[in-house]
């Protein structure tokens, strides 16, 4: 029942107390770091003598690491490095995050213990259909399922005709799937005649990376017949793996041994009491390359309060309900309003009104991004019209990863907001999985 | 120099109607209108009796709008005078990038109003063809 009894299992009392040694350690090892050392001193802050006192210390910034690269948050000699994450988006720098072996090895575990508790064992088949590379959803799982013991298939995602058939070949058992993904590839099943109850061997989902409501996880679960459990985790902190859900599915249970929750009012930075919504921080515990404390992750959520029927006793945050700045999640693509922005005036016949409109088709979401033609740029030919649009669609493409439908638009057509602008219309249903 | 209007639309119910709109309550004639469209949007060709007043009263509107030099050409209303033509161009290498014409009152010829981006060559590729083009100043009496 328990992948770590020791760990998960653990008596408050004693888990604070390791809590405490751990972030002191961590304080130290962070003064290693360039960030941490200009900001709390190169002999570091503490030891504190209370979990409390970590309040007092400033937050870090996804802006900071940021503004720190390639090396500011680097807190081991990069000979002990043995791997980097980097966020996807190009604006300005990329976050990066570094891994020592260690690191990557206590990550493996933290996801084996997560999946361990889900259910699943060294008998499942794993089929990751999350993507690979400097995104850290589908390797964290791929670690986490080998540690297991699982066989573990690293398809990746996408091509819903060899997903079926690798489902089918080598009865695949659990899956690791974009939740509107898995919406996707159920309507596939569908129309390719394929009842998964009857067709199909698998018994697990695992869903993240975007934001989706408690309506689409039972719906997944109705229309493949199976468990569906949210997990949660970013790659600032390692990536997945940070909290899961057990079977009771109420909360996911977020590794007090590995980090230190903290909710916040985003507005005031205040902490708040436990219960209330607001903006999770979290502060690593076991990291050695690159530890972060106090980062604001920008989800929103809140401390399930009591305690869990499974036995264990880290607690729980909620379903993350949103997130307190503008980032958008395009089928689990992170991306900024300010991307689209930049990459627009990069292109000289576009004026500088713009509408990011996201819409869901087939269970996908699809970027709309409405632009204005300057009018004294206008030649008057088609051609350069149409040369302009797909100019357009290959920078952003380029920018955000994404592919966006770019409607081209008459000078003044667009809203002109008094004030703040109105850049972003989410057009999900709220019954699907808008953030 | 002679120009007909170019203007950007989105191809949407109502969109070609404002710009005949505008060009009425200037007072002007419109002597051919086309209209080639991708999609979502498309570009609307005028022929107006005044070309520059036309444009400003459409920039006014805050149209996307631009003026694009026009040749035209006169024919005989009969079978194979546009082919004729159109050899005659091609067999000078001028290019015709934007093409519509319309029957003159009286129905004996037809006006064929196109834009080359080679001019000069296009204008000497006619003479002497027993195709006429229009003077600058005839086109929009027409």
């Amino acid at each position: 029942m328990y992948w770590d009894r020791a760990a998960e299992t653990m008596d408050r009392r004693d888990l604070e107390h390791l809590q405490l040694g751990r972030l002191n350690a961590t304080l130290q090892r962070a003064a290693h770091a360039p960030y941490y050392r200009d900001r709390h001193g190169a002999r570091g802050v503490g030891p504190l003598s209370s979990l409390a006192d970590l309040a007092d210390l400033p937050f870090t910034t996804k802006a900071d690491l940021r503004d720190h690269f390639p090396y500011g948050f680097l807190a081991v000699p990069l000979d002990d490095v043995v791997r980097l994450h980097s966020s996807s988006g190009t604006t300005g720098n990329p976050t990066v995050i570094y891994h020592t072996r260690a690191d990557i090895e206590a990550w493996g575990d933290l996801l084996a213990r997560c999946l361990y508790m889900a259910g699943v064992r060294k008998h499942d088949v794993f089929q990751n259909m999350m993507g690979y590379g400097l995104f850290t959803g589908g390797i964290g799982f791929h670690y986490g399922a080998e540690r297991l013991g699982a066989l573990t298939i690293p398809i990746g995602p996408g091509n819903s005709k060899r997903q079926l058939w690798f489902m089918q070949q080598f009865r695949t058992s659990v899956v690791h799937i974009l939740p509107s993904y898995a919406l996707r590839l159920a309507t596939f099943f569908a129309e390719t005649g394929i009842e998964p109850r009857r067709d199909l061997a698998l018994r697990l989902a695992f869903v993240g990376a975007e934001p989706h409501t408690e309506e689409t996880r039972r719906r997944i679960e109705e229309v493949w017949g199976i468990k569906v459990y949210n997990s949660y985790g970013l790659s600032e902190m390692c990536g997945p793996g940070v909290a899961f859900e057990c079977p009771e599915q109420h909360g996911m249970h977020l590794w007090e041994d590995h980090f230190i929750p903290e909710v916040i009012d985003p507005d005031t930075g205040r902490v708040l009491p436990e219960g209330e919504w607001g903006e999770l921080v979290l502060t690593s515990l076991a990291r050695a390359a690159t530890p972060l404390v106090r980062y604001r992750t920008r989800d929103l959520t809140r401390i399930v309060a009591g305690t869990c029927a499974c036995g264990r006793t880290h607690r729980r945050i909620d379903r993350i309900r949103g997130r307190s700045d503008d980032m958008l999640i395009i089928n689990g693509v992170n991306l900024f309003p300010m991307q689209v922005e930049r990459t627009l005036m990069r292109v000289p016949a576009i004026g500088s009104n713009y509408l990011i409109e996201v819409h869901e088709e087939s269970f996908m979401d699809r970027l709309h991004i409405k632009v204005e033609l300057r009018q004294d740029a206008f030649e008057g030919t088609l051609a350069e019209l149409e040369h302009l649009a797909a100019r357009v669609t290959d920078e952003l493409k380029a920018e955000l990863g994404v592919t966006p439908v770019v409607k081209l638009l008459e000078a003044g057509s667009l809203p002109q907001g008094e004030g703040k602008a109105v850049r972003v219309v989410d057009l999900r249903q709220p019954g699907g999985k808008g953030a | 120099m002679a120009f007909h209007l170019s203007v950007f639309v989105e191809n949407q119910p109502g969109k070609l109607e404002r710009i005949t709109r505008v060009l009425a309550d200037a007072g002007l004639n419109i002597r051919a209108f086309s209209m080639a469209s991708a999609g979502e949007f498309g570009v609307a060709r005028v022929l107006v009796s005044d070309p520059e007043r036309g444009f400003a009263a459409l920039k006014d509107a805050k149209f996307t709008v631009s003026r694009r030099r026009i040749l035209v050409a006169l024919i005989d209303d009969r079978p194979g005078a546009l082919h004729d033509l159109l050899v005659t161009l091609a067999s000078h290498r001028v290019n015709v990038e934007d093409c519509y014409g319309f029957v003159l009152e009286g129905g004996r010829q037809a006006a064929l109003v196109f834009e080359v981006e080679k001019v000069p060559e296009a204008e000497a590729a006619l003479a002497g063809t027993g195709i006429r083009l229009v003077p600058d100043d005839g086109i929009y009496r027409l």
